[in-house]
């Protein structure tokens, strides 16, 4: 109910700015959404990646070389371990949300997230095949 | 017998008087058997008859009596002493929520809420009274159980900084029951309440910190009902879009 609407006097708190750090729950919560900026910026260097390859010979490995770089090789370490615990987060809250049934009977949580786990492991193994041998 | 005593630091707020909350510091007979809301009792009824809270059933039912305890959303008639004792117990009103005096805050724009969902029953056509009830076997019932047993003790609201940083989102426990009469096999409102949950200060504000359901006494799930209800917009606006005719309801 908005204040003008109100027949007494009412006090309203502030958020703190920094409410967010208040409990260990908010802080894992806002590390996960800090997390979304590591998965955008893994996409833009995919989109790089393959604007590299579509140029020819000569742009992919010029664009390998500056991948190669110290602080590029920090930034993708980083975010690969941030992409991680983003995938691992979603893995975890997507099983808490979706509920499968099957047979009639709803399937557990954890064998939701072994299976979506193993779908990732699986998908990636394809990947790393593909990339390696071909 | 008391065994002992203990100190509650209550919150005052006293709008004739006050212009921002203070605290009380209040020291009590202690007996291992008492409640924070007891203990509110006891101030009230042999130390300052002036302090301001709500109260009703005292076994976890009537959902008026919850509070924030050192920092935690509770229902102050289901928290022993005991758990805090020898420390002070921090006593205030529910966070995120404007102050009326003392613990007693404002729910006007909570109740407004919950009726904008439409928590009840929807029919196209209601069935006449020859017809019987609307009969429903023990699946139908399981599957929205659950999401019934909310008490509206708000204690959802108090714990989620959406609500904190947005007063206009329709929160957990008025979007959880929404999802109860969604599951519901005699409803037929699904169409109105996504009309109404689809907006941004609807389903789409929540950002899934999850502690509502942590919060929740009942352990009603709100965070699941509204991460469900997204779903279900999401998959009926796409198939709005792919499939003919609108897709199936």
């Amino acid at each position: 109910m908005s204040a003008e609407r109100r027949s007494h006097p009412v006090y309203v708190a502030p958020i703190p700015r920094f409410w967010w750090v208040r409990t260990a729950p908010f802080r894992r919560f806002v590390i996960r959404e800090l997390t979304s900026v590591f998965v955008g910026l893994f996409s833009v260097v995919l989109l790089l990646f393959l604007l590299a390859l579509s140029r020819g010979e000569q742009a992919y490995r010029g664009f390998l070389d500056w991948l190669d770089q110290p602080g590029i090789v920090v930034l993708q370490v980083i975010t690969l371990a941030a992409v991680l615990y983003h995938t691992a987060t979603s893995i975890q809250l997507a099983s808490q949300i979706q509920e499968v049934r099957l047979g009639g009977r709803t399937v557990p949580r954890h064998l939701l997230m072994a299976a979506m786990t193993g779908g990732l492991i699986v998908a990636s193994a394809v990947v790393a095949y593909l990339t390696i041998e071909l | 017998m008391p065994d002992g005593t203990v100190v509650l630091k209550v919150a005052r707020y006293r709008p004739d008087r006050d212009a921002v909350p203070t605290f009380s510091e209040y020291e009590i007979p202690y007996r291992d058997d008492m409640v924070v809301l007891d203990a509110l009792n006891a101030i009230k009824d042999d130390v300052d008859g002036s302090l301001t809270y709500r109260w009703s059933c005292r076994m976890g039912v009537c959902g008026s009596c919850g509070m924030m305890v050192n920092g935690e959303p509770r229902l102050t008639c289901a928290v022993f002493l005991r758990e805090f004792r020898p420390k002070p117990v921090v006593v205030e009103p529910l966070r995120y929520f404007p102050v009326i005096r003392d613990l007693v805050v404002d729910i006007s724009a909570f109740l407004e809420k919950l009726k904008e969902v439409k928590p009840w029953i929807v029919r196209e056509e209601e069935q006449s009274v020859s017809e019987g009830e609307y009969l429903q076997t023990p699946e139908q019932v399981e599957a929205y159980k659950q999401f019934s047993m909310c008490i509206n003790c708000m204690l959802c609201y108090a714990a989620c900084p959406v609500f904190g940083l947005d007063d206009d989102f329709i929160g957990p426990a008025a979007i959880a029951l929404a999802h109860r009469y969604n599951l519901d096999s005699r409803d037929q409102g699904r169409d109105e309440r996504r009309a109404i949950l689809g907006v941004h200060w609807g389903a789409w504000d929540c950002t899934f910190v999850g502690e509502c359901s942590v919060a929740c006494p009942k352990h009603v799930d709100p965070a699941v009902a509204i991460q469900r209800t997204k779903l279900d917009i999401a998959t009926t606006s796409l198939k709005s879009v792919l499939w003919p005719f609108g897709g199936r309801k």
